[in-house]
C-alpha cells in the first residue's frame, strides 16, 4: 500500500493551478519558438515521415487546413486552460491537439527528446478535479490525490528523461561506459561552431570533465524524487545549471523539460506568502499564525 | 472513475477504482519508457530511446557536416541557412536523408522553393549542391581543416 500511495501523494490543487496557467502558456511560446515549424510542414509535405503513433492512429497528413485548424484550436484552448476556467475540458482538448502537433513537428527524420514531461503533464493535467474556479484556484489549499498523482507523474516523466539519457548512452556504447571519455562533445562543436566551445576544443580535458558530471549526475538522477527541502532544491539547481552548461557548448536549452520542473516546487505556497507579507506589512503581530502556516506548507513540499 | 471521498485530514482522497487506474497508467507509462530505451527507436516518440548526443565519438573519428550550397541567379554562391527562417528546412532533417537526397536529388527543389517563397527580393538559387565537410580527430583533437564533398547536385526548375 505504501508503494501505491508514493504515486498519489495528498498535494494541494493550488499547485496543478499554478502548473495549468504555466504550462498552457508555455504550450503557446513552444508553438512559436521551439516546435514551431508544424504549419509549415503543411505546406512543404515532402519530408513528411509519419512516425509510429500517427501510423497507429492513422492521422491525416499535414495540410495547410488541418495544421491551421490545429494551431487555433491549440492557441484558444491553452488560453482557456491557463485561467483555471473549465481547465478541464480545455485540457483535453490540448492534450491530443499538441500532442499532434509535436508529432508533426518530429516527423521529419529528425526527433528531440525534450518534450517528453510536457507532453506527459498536458495529458495528466486535465485528470485533476478543481474545486475552486479561476483566481481562486491558485490558492486552493485542500490537498488532493488526483493533484498528487498528475504532479508526480510530471516529476516522473522530469527524471526520466535524465536517467534514460543514461541509459541510451550505455546502450549506443553496446551496455559498457564509454560515453564519457569518448569525444562526443568535440564532435558536437565542430558541428556547431560558436566561440565558448572553439575555445574549449583546445582543453579537451574539461570536455571530459563534463561528460562526466553530465552523466553520472544522468545516472543518478532517480534520487531527486526521494529529496526532500532543500536538497531537492540543490539537485534541481544542479540539473539547471547542466542545462545553462549545454546551452552555452551545445546551443540545446530543453526548455520543454525545464519549465516541468516546477512540479516540484511548492508552488501552493505563493498565495499565502503573498498574504502573509500584505498582512504584515498591515500589522507587524502575527508572527504566531506565519509560524503556523509555514510548518503546514513545508510538509507539503517534499512531495 | 474517480469516486472521489474526504477524508479526515479535509484532503480530497481516491477511490479504490481511481487510484488503482492511474497506479496503473502510471506503471505502464514507466514501461513503456524503458521498453522504449532498451529496444525501440525514435520512431515509437514519446516513447523511444532518450539517444540525442548517446553516441561515443572515438578519438579518431572523421566527423561529418553536411550542409546546401546554392548558386544564385545572381552569380554568387552562398550557404543556404537550413533553419525555418531561411530555406524552410532544419539541418537535421536534411543530414537524415541525405540517402534518399543522394537518390534522389529533386528532393532538393523544396529548399529552394522554400528559400524564393520566404525571400521574394533576395537571389534565387538556381543550381544547389549537398555537400560533406570532413574533419579528422587524431587523438581527440581536431587535426587540420576540413575537407569536402559534393554528394548530390540538382538544377533548380522554375
Amino acid at each position: 500500500m505504501k508503494v501505491v500511495n508514493w504515486f498519489t501523494p495528498a498535494i494541494a490543487l493550488a499547485r496543478v493551478a499554478w502548473l495549468r496557467t504555466v504550462l498552457y502558456l508555455f504550450v503557446i511560446l513552444d508553438m512559436h519558438a521551439f516546435v514551431r515549424d508544424t504549419r509549415l510542414k503543411g505546406e512543404h509535405t515532402g519530408l513528411y515521415q509519419p512516425l509510429f503513433l500517427a501510423r497507429l492512429f492513422d492521422l491525416p497528413r499535414p495540410s495547410v487546413t488541418n495544421t491551421t485548424i490545429l494551431y487555433v484550436v491549440l492557441i484558444v484552448a491553452c488560453l482557456v486552460g491557463a485561467t483555471n476556467w473549465f481547465p478541464r475540458i480545455a485540457g483535453w482538448v490540448v492534450a491530443p491537439a499538441f500532442t499532434w502537433w509535436v508529432l508533426i513537428g518530429m516527423s521529419d527524420g529528425k526527433v528531440d527528446h525534450d518534450h517528453l514531461a510536457l507532453v506527459v503533464a498536458l495529458w495528466v493535467l486535465p485528470t485533476v478535479k478543481p474545486q475552486q474556479k479561476g483566481w481562486r484556484a491558485y490558492g486552493d489549499q485542500s490537498r488532493s490525490e488526483a493533484a498528487g498523482w498528475a504532479v508526480r507523474c510530471v516529476q516522473l516523466s522530469v527524471i526520466a528523461t535524465y536517467f534514460l539519457s543514461a541509459v541510451a548512452k550505455l546502450r549506443s556504447a553496446g551496455w559498457v561506459v564509454t560515453w564519457p571519455g569518448s569525444a562526443v562533445l568535440t564532435w558536437a562543436i565542430v558541428r556547431r561552431p560558436h566561440p565558448v566551445g572553439e575555445w574549449l576544443l583546445n582543453h579537451p580535458w574539461m570536455l571530459h570533465v563534463m561528460q562526466w558530471v553530465g552523466f553520472i549526475g544522468e545516472l543518478l538522477s532517480p534520487v531527486v524524487l526521494w529529496l526532500k527541502g532543500r536538497w531537492q532544491l540543490l539537485a534541481a539547481l544542479f540539473f539547471i545549471g547542466f542545462h545553462v552548461a549545454n546551452t552555452a557548448i551545445l546551443l540545446i536549452h530543453f526548455l520543454p523539460t525545464v519549465v516541468c520542473w516546477l512540479a516540484f516546487a511548492p508552488l501552493e505556497r505563493i498565495v499565502p506568502w503573498f498574504q502573509r507579507r500584505s498582512r504584515s506589512a498591515g500589522d507587524a503581530g502575527q508572527a504566531e499564525d506565519q509560524a503556523e502556516d509555514g510548518g503546514k506548507a513545508k510538509e507539503q513540499a517534499g512531495a | 472513475m474517480a469516486v472521489v471521498t474526504t477524508g479526515g485530514a479535509g484532503d480530497v482522497r481516491l477511490g479504490r477504482a481511481g487510484k488503482g487506474l492511474r497506479v496503473l497508467v502510471a506503471l505502464v507509462g514507466i514501461g513503456l519508457l524503458v521498453n522504449g530505451s532498451v529496444r525501440a527507436t525514435d520512431d515509437v516518440w514519446p516513447f523511444g530511446p532518450m539517444s540525442q548526443y548517446a553516441m561515443s565519438v572515438p578519438d579518431d573519428a572523421a566527423i561529418t557536416y553536411t550542409r546546401v550550397s546554392a548558386l544564385t541567379d545572381a552569380g554568387t554562391t552562398v550557404d543556404v541557412p537550413l533553419n525555418i527562417e531561411g530555406a524552410g528546412v532544419a539541418r537535421a532533417e536534411i543530414e537524415a536523408r541525405i540517402g534518399e537526397i543522394v537518390k534522389d536529388p529533386s528532393l532538393l527543389q523544396q529548399v529552394a522553393d522554400g528559400w524564393a517563397k520566404k525571400h521574394p527580393d533576395k537571389p534565387k538559387y538556381v543550381r544547389l549542391e549537398l555537400i560533406r565537410d570532413t574533419t579528422q580527430l587524431v587523438e581527440g583533437r581536431v587535426e587540420g581543416p576540413p575537407k569536402s564533398e559534393v554528394l548530390a547536385t540538382w538544377q533548380v526548375r522554375r
